[in-house]
């Protein structure tokens, strides 16, 4: 698969940029929290305080979970805390630390919401952690260009408590048929459950200048490779 | 306070020149850097016979429409290659200079012979050696420089992150008038904080300092104190790494600089060979066990490295002005232009061990990542046991108290308001409509740091005439030298910058306040935990970070962004620190 044909996967995915325009420099000076959601107003795609809004990831509901349809949020990138201003994994990719702040869900009767960070091939899962009842889930990821997904894990997923035990599995749920079948390891980090929202990095909608990017599909051989 | 009275009335001339010669070039935009503009009036040599090299690209890129032939607005040139170099001599590896309190050292600036991946380059050095001599002084003297200019164009030293009278600061049309071709001038070199730091040029740094003119300045702690005690340090040996690039053709032509004004100015001058300590192929041997601290600074006009030292674990010592509160291990630096960082790296088994510069590269065009590694250093690790096991020592990370305790007097500022923010953002004007275009396209998403050069050919044809880079005060609006604060000595200022990532290019930024040293509080809001006395610090694209300045000396100094074409395409300020009453001129 190439990365173009991804492309067309995801770009239902595309939302225009978390920048307003016009914005200026985020809030800093208050130290970052935690957790953002403590709020009883909804934090609707709220910046976390500190956070660069450069950064920002909105995630959007796939409405393929009842009651989900009108959540929504926002995935903020941090630099991990560095001596450098910059914090990089051993093969040069940026070190950020995710904060994902979902609103709007419903009370769940059973299962997890949990977040999860995925590159644009899908080929690696890192879990962000199981939402907590504000809506937050805090963990590090280590490329450039990400895909954040929720999903609704079932109670006892392997996927919801790693080395749990747990042996659950599911059948073709809608998030699982993004890369074909469910691998049918209850040991995989993977998702199992039905992908509630996504959302893509800046970096990950990166592909401007042929032309064949997020807002533009013109083939790659029309400018010379 | 009369002194500094009579010096700032000394200034004013120059300033004003400075201001008149900005709005004369700059309709618009008010300096272009014209105080440290070293061609007018001199005599710079001919254009470059044959005009324009084109800077390497990739070939699997296409021409952007538009841009077939295209060159930059200004003139090709070469320092001195019109001159036979057989008339200079063969440039030697820097020696280490050691200065008592008083002693005097004679730094010849002067046009020498280079041998670089076995071709030769007229290039330029202090007293015929590359990098410059390493000079070591003790904390607390004061040391004096007599610096005699050779060559075609007037030169400054600015004594990079040294705390020291500011009439020495090298920075033309504020604090001395340039070094004219011929001529002499003396600094006085106070060094009132250990650490290393270096020593560049500050008149088109982007052709001076790439050519060769840099060295290093190592201030040792003077006899100890209860609050510098001397200790022990668990390393076998010191090695200097002066990290820098070379912009140059494939078939090791050097690409030519801007007459008139710098090209690449809107990325700065990214090489394409990599050059540790001045040469392409910098080698050391240690034996096994052995425990080497690294002194690492970037001399490179515009790239930041991202070093490793194999799969060493780094241990993280020191930066610009002295030790970290706390010893860390680190996977690898990354280092800014004008940046410093020690590291201790054990070589536990014998063998090779590649320094290198492993990045992931981005390519706009096909809108990836990808990554590329550049060998910077061999280290080639001997089967012979080194004679003293430091390894326990080594592996033990130490918490320096009198770096804590230095910094706990400002502790309770950290929380403060800020007191002034910048804003970095940048103007152009008459750029090849195909630039504009394809960079309009371009910011959908701009890297945090940008490791290399993807955009060689757009970045060549930007020079300082069409690209004003620029520091906003967001509360006035004042840009560049527009801009002027006051202060006291003894304030303690916070100051926040911000990147502003919607803009033509953004870019990372290298912020240098000459004079003063700094605590990098927070970045993006979230607390340092362990902080080290600065005088540079990067700032990522669409990042903010909060910097404690001591304003300590008294004088008038600079701030600017510390990559050469971003300096020269406007990007810079002066303020004043207003001695306090009561404290005697020296």
């Amino acid at each position: 698969m190439t990365p173009h044909g991804w492309t067309l996967f995801f770009a239902l995915a595309l939302v225009p940029g978390a920048v307003a325009p016009g914005t200026r420099s985020p809030a800093v000076g208050e130290g970052l929290p935690e957790r953002a959601g403590a709020s009883a107003a909804p934090l609707f795609c709220a910046a976390i305080p500190g956070a660069p809004e450069y950064y920002a990831i909105d995630l959007v509901s796939t409405r393929q979970v009842v009651g989900t349809g009108g959540a929504g949020g926002a995935a903020h990138l941090t630099f991990d805390t560095t001596p450098f201003g910059v914090s990089l994994a051993p093969d040069g990719s940026y070190r950020t630390t995710l904060h994902v702040q979902v609103d709007r869900l419903p009370a769940r009767r059973e299962g997890h919401f949990v977040a999860w960070a995925t590159t644009p091939q899908l080929d690696r899962v890192v879990r962000i952690g199981v939402l907590d009842d504000d809506g937050f889930a805090k963990g590090t990821v280590e490329w450039n260009k990400f895909l954040v997904v929720v999903t609704l894990e079932p109670e006892g997923a392997a996927g919801v408590d790693a080395g749990s035990g747990a042996a659950v599995q599911t059948g073709a749920a809608p998030g699982t048929r993004a890369r074909g079948a469910p691998s049918g390891d209850a040991s995989s980090d993977r998702w199992t459950g039905p992908v509630v929202l996504r959302g893509m990095s800046r970096s990950g909608r990166m592909h401007t200048m042929a032309g064949h990017g997020p807002f533009e599909q013109q083939e790659c051989a029309a400018f010379g490779y | 306070m009369r002194r500094i009275r009579v010096l700032s009335r000394a200034a004013l001339p120059a300033l004003a020149l400075l201001v008149w010669t900005s709005a004369s070039l700059h309709a618009q935009d008010p300096d272009p850097h014209a105080g440290h503009d070293m061609h007018a009036g001199h005599d710079m040599g001919p254009a470059l016979p044959g005009g324009w090299l084109m800077p390497p690209m990739d070939p699997s890129m296409p021409m952007l429409p538009g841009l077939a032939g295209a060159v930059p607005p200004v003139t090709a040139w070469l320092p001195h290659f019109d001159l036979d170099p057989s008339d200079f001599p063969m440039a030697e590896p820097s020696r280490p200079v050691d200065l008592a309190p008083g002693d005097t050292l004679d730094l010849l600036v002067s046009p020498v012979r280079r041998m670089i991946r076995g071709r030769e380059y007229l290039m330029y050095g202090y007293n015929h050696q590359y990098p410059g001599p390493f000079i070591r002084a003790q904390r607390g003297s004061t040391v004096v420089i007599r610096v005699r200019n050779e060559i075609r164009f007037p030169t400054t030293v600015h004594w990079h992150g040294i705390r020291l009278d500011w009439r020495f600061d090298g920075v033309p049309g504020l604090s001395q008038p340039p070094i004219e071709p011929g001529e002499s001038f003396v600094y006085e070199v106070r060094v009132p904080d250990a650490g290393m730091f270096w020593y560049h040029p500050h008149v088109r740094e982007d052709v001076q300092q790439d050519l060769g003119l840099y060295g290093n300045l190592l201030v040792l702690p003077a006899a100890p104190t209860e609050d510098a005690p001397t200790e022990d340090e668990p390393i076998h040996r010191e090695e200097l790494l002066a990290l820098d690039d070379l912009h140059m053709t494939e078939d090791g032509q050097l690409l030519p600089y801007g007459l008139e004004s710098p090209v690449n100015a809107l990325m700065g001058r990214y090489g394409t060979v990599m050059l540790v300590n001045g040469v392409a192929d910098h080698a050391l041997e240690v034996d096994r066990g052995e425990v080497v601290r690294f002194y690492m600074t970037n001399v490179a006009n515009a790239r930041p490295f991202n070093v490793r030292f194999g799969d060493a674990p780094v241990k993280l010592v020191g930066s610009d002005i002295g030790p970290f509160e706390r010893e860390s291990w680190v996977e690898s630096v990354a280092i800014s232009p004008a940046e410093r960082y020690t590291v201790d790296v054990r070589f536990p088994e014998s063998g090779t061990v590649a320094i290198t510069n492993t990045i992931q590269a981005v390519d706009h065009f096909r809108g990836i990542y990808y990554p590329h590694v550049d060998t910077l250093a061999l280290v080639t690790v001997t089967e012979r046991d080194v004679a003293t096991d430091l390894a326990a020592a080594h592996e033990t990370l130490r918490v320096r108290d009198e770096v804590v305790r230095d910094i706990d007097a400002f502790r309770e500022h950290f929380d403060r308001e800020p007191d002034h923010e910048l804003v970095t953002t940048l103007r152009i004007r008459d750029l090849p409509q195909a630039i504009v275009l394809s960079m309009e396209i371009d910011t959908f998403y701009v890297a945090p740091v940008e490791w290399n050069d993807a955009m060689p050919e757009m970045n060549w044809l930007s020079t300082g005439n069409q690209v004003n880079w620029i520091l906003e005060d967001a509360e006035t609006g004042a840009r560049n030298e527009e801009v002027h604060w006051t202060f006291r000595q003894g304030d303690i200022v916070k100051i926040r910058v911000f990147n502003e990532p919607r803009s033509f290019h953004p870019m990372q930024h290298p912020i240098h306040i000459h004079g003063q040293r700094f605590l990098v509080v927070d970045r993006d809001g979230i607390r340092q935990e362990n902080m080290v006395w600065k005088d540079t610090a990067m700032l990522p694209v669409g990042s903010t970070m909060d910097l404690l300045v001591e304003m300590s000396n008294p004088g008038e100094w600079m701030l600017h962004c510390h990559i050469a074409e971003h300096l020269s395409s406007g990007m810079h300020f002066h303020f004043t620190v207003e001695e306090a009453e009561g404290t005697a001129p020296e």
